[in-house]
């Protein structure tokens, strides 16, 4: 698996994530950083160093680099206890003796693993396992923590509990950390900045505001928010009164600072995109040739607990709201309104976004 | 059925000549001794203990060797390393008839015939061919994050060998050990052709001397048998319950 033409800067203390589909790249990006593959190209520096440049023959090896790293299988080692888990990274610097009781005991009271430093790894549950992994990694106090799916192999509800607890615990240890996952939620929640990667390409770096609400292509677009976003195919017309997006079986007429934007893409093929919460269910009964609003047929409903999901459709055009409550049924139809301040446009060849 | 060629073997071990004569082989003695134990023992005794120090040390080295090489095959990818485990595997198939003539050439002009160390040397080339395989099938299964993971917690190589590989490979070992240990100890053909009539001479070359005389002392015979068999059934009986566990882990496991 290749990655092209990486260019990234990571600030200090920043909690970095590297978002993307397996096999997009996001864990070659890691192992390169932590030197445990080499890199055919380019240069990495952590801080003021230089670990890697395949131009000048540089390639420290993983132990010489100040780094710790978290695998999605833990890999802690099965014939060492805990302690010994945790006191490894320390014992291979040779440092001091009582300075590694103590840095142990106190990682481990710090993650709540204090009462199992003498058990072997078999005897633990897979979230103290996690644990000991994580312990391993900060117990040397490197400058970066890289971290591979870390979650991943945890139950829903720990891994939301540890999520949380994992992103205080960065806070508080404030190590600049790159973390590695194919979760969304997991990216959107933790990061200060998030990179979205797929086959090897950078599709967008920036923070989970920016990605959500400024998607730079219809990638990233459908990739970040649960449930995804409404994609429909349109053309790019001019009326009398600004522009119009021709959905074919509707039209929406564009406020006049999307008008001047998209001003450049008259008659041009472009995708709509819009979030299923930026859908409302119109409550004044105006007319249908209100411009912002569809009349749409409900397929089916699906309470989801905080709001209700609407499935609709009108023609070949169906849609994805997602709605409070609503006293509609099924198989009857509903005025929908679309919040057109948030809506996107993104250009069906290059899929760029317009806006 | 099974025991009955070891029951006669502990039998005619404890007959005199006259009990051999007038009892058929599966008959207790008559008059039980242990004076063909004490001759066989002391015609075997030099050779025993000569098969003794070379099965050890040969056993030591291959199985060590095996697991290094093991190590660098699974984990350490270098370039041709899959042609180097090719070469490996097609040692494991190579008669020792086809390397009697060359062996006994090398060893000569090494100064090492008629020598321990010629046999230890021997011993331990031909049997890192079948321990590498065996280490290597084994490593295989460790996970590769647990290599990564001691990389960047700041080991080298030789420590992640000492420190975390070794520690994980007592089965591997006995495996290999109790296969080592008795493939040399039975070994014949290179002791023989080796070693014979030396100071060096391995105990199943003197077992075989023992039959060469015209007299059919076969109570002698059969003791030297016994005296012969007993390191293989110590190790079986010591090593037999990791054995198991050893072939199980490859099954399971993987």
């Amino acid at each position: 698996m290749a990655v092209k033409d990486l260019n990234l800067q990571i600030k200090d203390k920043e909690f970095f994530v590297l978002l993307g589909p397996s096999g997009c790249g996001k864990t070659t990006t890691l192992f390169a950083i932590a030197g445990l593959i080499k890199t055919d190209a380019g240069e990495i520096w952590i801080g003021d160093e230089l670990v890697t440049s395949a131009e000048q023959g540089i390639h420290k090896p993983p132990q010489e680099r100040e780094i710790s790293m978290v695998f999605q299988d833990y890999a802690i080692y099965p014939h060492m206890t805990v302690f010994d888990n945790i006191a490894f990274p320390l014992e291979i610097r040779k440092t001091d003796k009582n300075e590694i009781h103590e840095r142990v005991t106190k990682t481990a009271e710090l993650l709540g693993v204090y009462q199992l430093l003498q058990r072997k790894p078999r005897q633990l549950s897979g979230g103290q396992r996690q644990r000991v992994a994580l312990g391993r990694a900060i117990v040397r106090r490197p400058k970066v923590f890289l971290m591979d799916e870390p979650l991943a192999n945890l139950d829903a509800k720990l891994r939301v509990q540890t999520r949380t607890e994992l992103k205080k615990l960065q806070l508080e240890l404030g190590v600049t950390t790159v973390y590695v996952t194919h979760d969304q939620v997991e990216a959107m929640t933790m990061a200060d900045r998030i990179m979205v990667q797929r086959d090897g390409i950078t599709e967008q770096i920036g923070t989970p505001d920016e990605l959500y609400n400024h998607p730079s292509n219809l990638f990233v677009a459908g990739f970040i928010g649960s449930p995804e976003m409404n994609f429909i195919d349109c053309t790019l017309t001019e009326e009398t009164n600004g522009l119009c997006l021709d959905a074919k079986e509707f039209r929406i007429s564009l406020p006049a600072k999307l008008s001047s934007e998209l001003k450049g893409h008259i008659g041009e093929e472009v995708i709509m995109g819009i979030r299923p919460e930026d859908l409302h269910e119109s409550k004044s009964a105006v007319s249908d040739t209100q411009e912002n609003a569809v009349r749409m047929t409900i397929d089916l409903i699906e309470p989801v607990g905080p709001y209700l999901l609407l499935h609709l459709r009108k023609g070949r055009v169906s849609l994805v709201a997602t709605i409070k409550d609503t006293r509609s049924r099924a198989g009857q139809e509903v005025l929908i309104e679309m919040d057109l301040s948030k809506m996107h446009v993104f250009d069906k060849k290059t899929t760029k976004a317009l806006t | 059925m099974f025991l009955l060629p070891l029951w006669t073997d502990i039998t005619t071990s404890f007959k005199s000549i006259h009990d051999i004569i007038y009892t058929i082989p599966v008959q207790p003695p008559l008059s039980p001794t242990i004076e063909p134990l004490i001759t066989a023992f002391n015609i075997m005794e030099r050779p025993l203990l000569n098969s003794l120090t070379f099965t050890v040390v040969a056993t030591i080295l291959s199985c060590l060797l095996g697991s290094i090489n093991g190590y660098a095959l699974t984990k350490i990818k270098f370039p041709g390393s899959n042609m180097v485990f090719l070469l490996f595997s097609i040692g494991i198939f190579l008669p020792y008839q086809a390397v009697l003539v060359p062996l006994v050439l090398t060893m000569s002009r090494l100064g090492l015939y008629n020598t321990l160390a010629g046999l230890i040397l021997t011993h331990t080339t031909y049997g890192i061919t079948i321990t590498t395989l065996l280490f290597r099938n084994f490593y295989g299964l460790i996970p590769d994050s647990l290599i990564m993971a001691a990389k960047t917690d700041g080991a080298g190589t030789w420590t992640i060998y000492r420190r975390i590989i070794l520690p994980l490979s007592l089965l591997p070992f006995v495996v290999a050990a109790v296969l080592q240990f008795t493939s040399i100890w039975n070994d014949f053909l290179f002791g023989v052709t080796l070693a014979r009539g030396s100071e060096a001479m391995p105990a199943s070359v003197a077992l075989a001397n023992l039959k060469g005389t015209t007299e059919f002392n076969w109570n002698v015979q059969m003791a030297g048998a016994l005296w012969y068999a007993l390191p293989v059934l110590i190790v079986y009986l010591v090593l037999g319950k990791y054995l198991i566990r050893g072939y199980m882990a490859g099954a399971v496991k993987g």
